[in-house]
């Protein structure tokens, strides 16, 4: 669980599953063509997103693929958050964002 | 049987769970577990590929039929998935799930992989998306604890729409680029 924490305490890494969630199955060469960053460095960040098992891959003929893994994240939210708190917690998150898109409009 | 190199994975989940290989791949094709952890459904497999393959409602209805595509006890599996217990549903292309085990030091890692054969738009996916991570989390616990997680069903917004879309849209059809 360190190693989860530790790979989100990171903006780049939080970045790079951000784009896996909008757009999942990246190649690195993928991932790299929209990152101002070195091809060695966005290595680096994908294998400590891997260690930490965040990021899961799979290979396609000679392409190896990322995808987003969440189920790291939702054992957390499984040993935290009970399942009469998750009701909840989706009301304020749902409220949260409607005030937020209310703003945006607004402006 | 399936032509598996028109599949491209487009949902990839990993758990590593703490217990024996062997325990790992029990789970995933006897009956007893997988009514613990995946929604109460029983699985039924002829144990052989080319077999057949269920998962059936605690009603005893069909929820998802399919092929074995793959049986290599204890590392692989891989089945023809086509969900039949649900409106529209069935009427979409058949997928593929497959999971690998493997060994990883201390653990097991289970990789569970959803791979289509068309273009699935992201509000279908989101489906096997609110799913997964929670039946990998609870077969995790069963496995570890001997207990399951209480995990509720409940498909994400869009998702109903989407399907219905696809079913009278049919983008399958159209040849791929």
């Amino acid at each position: 669980m360190d190693k989860v924490f530790k790979a989100l305490a990171d903006p780049t890494r939080r970045d790079l599953l951000d784009r896996l969630r909008a757009e999942n199955g990246q190649t690195l060469g993928e991932l790299c063509a929209r990152l101002a960053m070195t091809r060695q460095a966005v290595t680096k960040h994908l294998v400590l997103l891997e260690e930490a098992n965040l990021v899961a891959t799979a290979r396609r003929g000679r392409e190896k693929l990322h995808y987003l893994n969440p189920v790291p994240i939702n054992e957390i939210a499984e040993r935290w958050i009970g399942k009469f708190e998750s009701g909840r917690l989706q009301a304020l998150s749902d409220i949260k964002r409607a005030l937020e898109e209310g703003t945006g409009e607004s402006r | 049987m399936a032509d598996v190199s028109k599949f491209k994975p487009k949902t990839v989940y990993v758990t590593y769970i703490d217990a024996p290989l062997e325990k790992v791949w029990r789970a995933l094709i006897d009956p007893q577990f997988t009514r613990q952890y995946f929604f109460g459904f029983a699985i039924e497999i002829e144990p052989r590929s080319g077999g057949a393959f269920r998962l059936l409602a605690p009603d005893g209805g069909t929820h998802v039929s399919g092929e074995v595509v793959e049986w290599s006890p204890p590392h692989r599996l891989c089945v023809t998935w086509r969900v039949a217990g649900m409106k529209d549903f069935g009427e979409l292309p058949e997928c593929l799930v497959s999971y690998d085990i493997a060994q990883a030091g201390g653990s097991v890692q289970v990789t569970m992989t959803e791979s289509h054969s068309w273009d699935v738009p992201d509000a279908i996916l989101r489906g096997g998306q609110s799913g997964w991570p929670k039946i990998l989390s609870s077969l995790k616990s069963v496995l570890e604890t001997g207990k399951a997680l209480s995990i509720e069903t409940g498909m994400p917004a869009g998702f109903v729409d989407a399907v219905k879309k696809a079913v009278v849209e049919k983008p399958w059809l159209r040849s791929s680029s």
